[in-house]
């Protein structure tokens, strides 16, 4: 705590002399905290929760859902626009400055909020702009000045709409790291309190850090939470999970599907509607390991995780042992785990996988940590060698060993499907997503596609030698659709939509308002916030 | 006559480049690229700058303009027309299997909207002033002015939603891909689309039919006895099908490069869809070569619908 709260008195100091710095840089008046404070008490979000979201949503204290990694006590920032003036006098905030606000989705809800805020804002005394972003949109809102202290702003906003989709908790504060943050400068406590979260596998460890680095989130608000989204699982009522769980759909847990079943159509074949199957090509699952539907039946992980996604236990890998408190990690791979083309799944494919996915640009975060971390994954990536050092394969086992400690290793591998050597071997990692193979994959999990209609519909049968056993549903049927699948509702009113998952209101209301449709909503890690750009400006 | 096409083809060839460097710049001008558009913002941030910069080298999206232009051009004169930047699929074989359902659905717009167009168009003139000629004039302005995408949308909701006859979108099912399987899925974007078209085709042939009643032609055949019915089809109509014919090919290539909005409305799998789709995520090659098609599909139009009004009007001479 004593740690922590000079921790406090280091960033708050740092916050006021954020004026002194060179002729040619403009004072940002959002350095200072109070002011990011003020922001957080001008927005009543429970009302904008219940009324915009149709309280289909839920208010956030923090980046990290509730749950019981969350530090109790931490300030709410509940609507109190008489002391939100009342921090603004303090910071001596001029009311002729106009923030500019930007957002990058494409929805009317989000215009709502913009408009809402900005009522809020005003009744304050802050006048704001909203604009959406376009073109390069990754690169306005990631663009990372070159010294994280004291280097002007490379973003042209002053705050920033947005979300983050985390499959585990460092991802929400990783964004701080030295050199990583396009909104926040870099600072020694900060720092040190992320090293804290970094440097442990052991969860209790791991959990006062984050509670210790929540505190200092709430006092400093570089994001300002808004609000915690949820996923909202849809499913007709010819569709029966026989117990299995519901879960974090954007990622792989086990959801039991083999166990599935659905009534039978007229003609007695058990068919399973659903949405999210391929445009134009199946998408690489090193990027977004569980988003679409493909990605889910296809592949098997070394590991599996539960509802919360945790990993549990082995799923292509019989064995898993973790050696060394981390820095060694052995998977056992089954002996009837085998591809769809009956080739068997190996130790190879594995070690292959992996040096692949570093060389891929588009890979998860998560992932590309744990790989980086491995023993000569560095020199392997610079091209200094032909092979990282740390993973050593011994038919079905492959051991991996650590040169730094990663604390999601297990996540990674619940999550990372390794993909057939035997297919790939030879693909240029820069044009992976171009390989042939995305036109008509082999997996390794319960599902294979029989039959591909690019932009009409996948099929996906039940794979005969899958070592889980053959799963119950004869057949399931993908309509092509991206994240956002604007047929929803009307293929769901016509009994073409027998599952699928939603962020979308309107959606999910249309959704609850059929009697042969469930909803069910799930809690995922998926923050809305403002990011709050304290870097200072040059001169326009 | 032949000199006259060979002329005109050859007069294409400098226009589809100006065209083309057109929609180059065009898309040039439009800010960001396919890279911006293959990440999701939401993951953005777990990505380093060096990742991206090297997916932008890689598929060569940081050489200058007219760089990407030229190399463009020229694997198109050797017939490559290069790959879809997302997916690294053939853009011959995307848009080959996309142009199928397309000209399906076309086909059916183009014939029962010519035919009822006409027909209905026909009647209204020769029974000027009666209650059916202000009918149809009454739904013709009527289908004019209501926008696609509400005809679509109440179409769909009553016959597919409401009476479950139909479909809901999509243009086949498995299991279900045989001709006749795809009917059902083709009838309500067929319907709305002809029904779209119909009106307009009917408003131009009544007014066409109209102008060719009060020529003199039409007076001398009635005074030569004919009968009425050869009066107004054989040498009525057959002048007023002049304007109509040109409508009609002027929409042909319009269609083929997509009806965007029923397309999208219906699920249906056509080039529109695509051509959307590429334009949002900045997957330049595939829109150029729709871009390309339907320019080429257009100014060949311009020339097959010069080249049936001479055959159709003794009047007319290509020269």
């Amino acid at each position: 705590m004593k740690r922590l709260l000079g921790g406090l008195a280091v960033s708050t100091a740092l916050s006021l002399a954020a004026p002194a710095v060179a002729e040619d840089v403009i004072e940002n008046p959002l350095a200072d905290e109070r002011v990011r404070q003020a922001i957080a008490y001008a927005l009543d979000m429970e009302t904008i929760v219940d009324t915009l979201f149709e309280g289909k949503a839920i208010v956030a204290d923090s980046m990290i859902p509730n749950g019981p990694w969350k530090a109790p006590g931490l300030e709410p920032y509940a609507y109190d626009p008489d002391k939100a003036r009342a921090l603004l006098e303090d910071a001596g905030w001029d009311e002729g400055y106009v923030l500019d606000v930007v957002y990058y989705y494409g929805d009317q809800l989000t215009v709502d909020l913009m408009t809402t805020m900005q009522a809020y804002l005003a009744d304050v005394g802050m006048q704001m702009t909203y604009r959406k972003l376009e073109g390069d949109v990754i690169g306005e809102l990631t663009s990372v000045p070159e010294d994280p202290q004291s280097d002007t702003s490379k973003v042209s906003w002053d705050i920033a709409y947005g979300a983050k989709a985390a499959l585990v908790l460092h991802e929400y504060y990783n964004v701080y790291l030295d050199g990583k943050s396009a909104y926040t400068p870099s600072e020694a406590p900060r720092n040190e309190l992320l090293r804290a979260i970094n440097g442990t596998a052991d969860l209790e460890e791991q959990k006062v850090a984050f509670q210790d680095f929540q505190r200092l989130e709430s006092a400093e608000l570089s994001d300002i939470p808004l609000y915690y989204q949820q996923i909202y699982i849809f499913e007709s009522n010819r569709l029966d999970r026989n117990g299995g769980p519901y879960g974090n759909e954007q990622f792989n847990y086990d959801w039991n599907i083999v166990n599935w079943t659905i009534e039978p159509d007229e003609n007695g074949k058990e068919i399973l509607y659903t949405n999210k199957g391929p445009i134009q090509f199946f998408t690489q699952p090193w990027l977004n390991p569980g988003l679409t539907t493909d990605a889910k039946l296809l592949y098997d992980r070394l590991m599996t995780a539960n509802a919360a996604l945790v990993p549990t236990d082995g799923q292509l890998a019989e064995d898993v042992q973790v050696m060394d408190g981390g820095m060694k990690v052995m998977f056992d791979i089954r002996d009837n785990a085998t591809w769809h083309d009956g080739t068997p799944v190996t130790g190879e494919d594995v070690s292959w996988s992996i040096h692949t996915a570093l060389k891929v640009p588009s890979l998860n975060g998560v992932f590309a940590n744990t790989f980086q971390s491995l023993e000569g994954a560095a020199a392997y990536k610079d091209g200094d060698a032909e092979t990282i050092s740390g993973i050593t394969v011994d038919g079905d086992k492959i051991t991996l060993t650590f040169e730094t400690l990663d604390p999601n290793v297990l996540v990674t591998f619940s999550q990372f499907p390794p993909l057939p050597k035997h297919k790939l071997e030879g693909v240029n990692p820069l044009e992976f997503q171009q390989h042939s193979f995305w036109q008509n994959p082999i997996g390794s999990g319960p599902y294979r596609v029989e039959e591909v209609q690019m932009n009409d519909f996948t099929r996906f049968v039940p794979y005969e030698d899958y070592y889980g056993g053959v799963a119950n549903i004869d057949e399931i049927v993908a309509f092509p659709s991206g994240d956002n699948d604007p047929n929803v509702v009307k293929n769901a009113a016509a009994g073409r939509l027998d599952y699928g998952f939603t962020k979308s209101v309107p959606d999910v209301q249309a959704l609850e308002a059929m009697e042969h449709m469930r909803v069910i909503p799930a809690d995922i890690n998926y923050t809305r916030s403002l990011r709050v750009n304290a870097f200072p400006k040059k001169p326009s | 006559m032949l000199t006259y096409i060979i002329r005109r083809i050859l007069a294409l060839i400098p226009m589809l480049l100006v065209i083309s460097f057109l929609v180059y710049l065009g898309l040039e001008l439009t800010p960001g690229d396919a890279v911006s558009y293959m990440i999701p913002p939401d993951v953005a941030g777990n990505l380093s700058a060096e990742d991206l910069n090297a997916l932008r080298e890689q598929l060569g999206l940081n050489k200058s303009f007219l760089e990407r232009y030229g190399i463009w051009l020229f694997n198109v004169l050797q017939g490559n027309f290069g790959h879809s930047l997302e997916g690294g699929v053939p853009i011959k074989d995307i848009f080959l299997d996309r142009l199928p359902a397309t000209l399906e659905l076309s086909a059916v717009a183009i014939f029962f909207s010519t035919v009822f167009g006409c027909v209905l168009g026909t009647i209204g003139a020769l029974k000027r002033g009666s209650a059916t000629d202000s009918g149809l004039t009454v739904a013709g302005m009527l289908g004019v002015s209501i926008p696609e995408f509400f005809f679509g949308l109440v179409a769909l909701s009553y016959f597919s939603l409401h009476l479950e006859w139909l479909p809901v979108g999509g243009r086949l099912l498995p299991g279900h891909d045989s001709y006749w399987d795809r009917i059902p899925h083709l009838v309500l974007p067929g319907l709305v689309l002809s029904l779209m078209m119909t009106a307009g085709v009917m408003r131009y042939s009544r007014a066409a039919m109209l102008d060719a009643l009060g020529r003199e032609y039409i007076r001398t055949a009635r005074a030569k006895g004919l009968p009425e019915w050869r009066v107004n089809l054989m040498h009525g109509l057959r002048t007023a099908l002049t304007p109509v014919i040109v409508l009609i090919g002027f929409r042909l290539p319009t269609l083929i490069g997509g009806s965007v909005i029923i397309e999208q409305i219906f699920q249906w799998p056509g080039v529109g869809n695509e051509f959307i789709a590429a334009v949002r995520g900045q997957d330049y090659p595939l829109v150029m070569m729709i871009a390309l098609f339907s320019v080429l599909a257009m100014l060949l139009a311009s020339l097959i619908i010069d080249i049936l009004t001479a055959l159709i009007d003794p009047r007319v001479r290509l020269e």
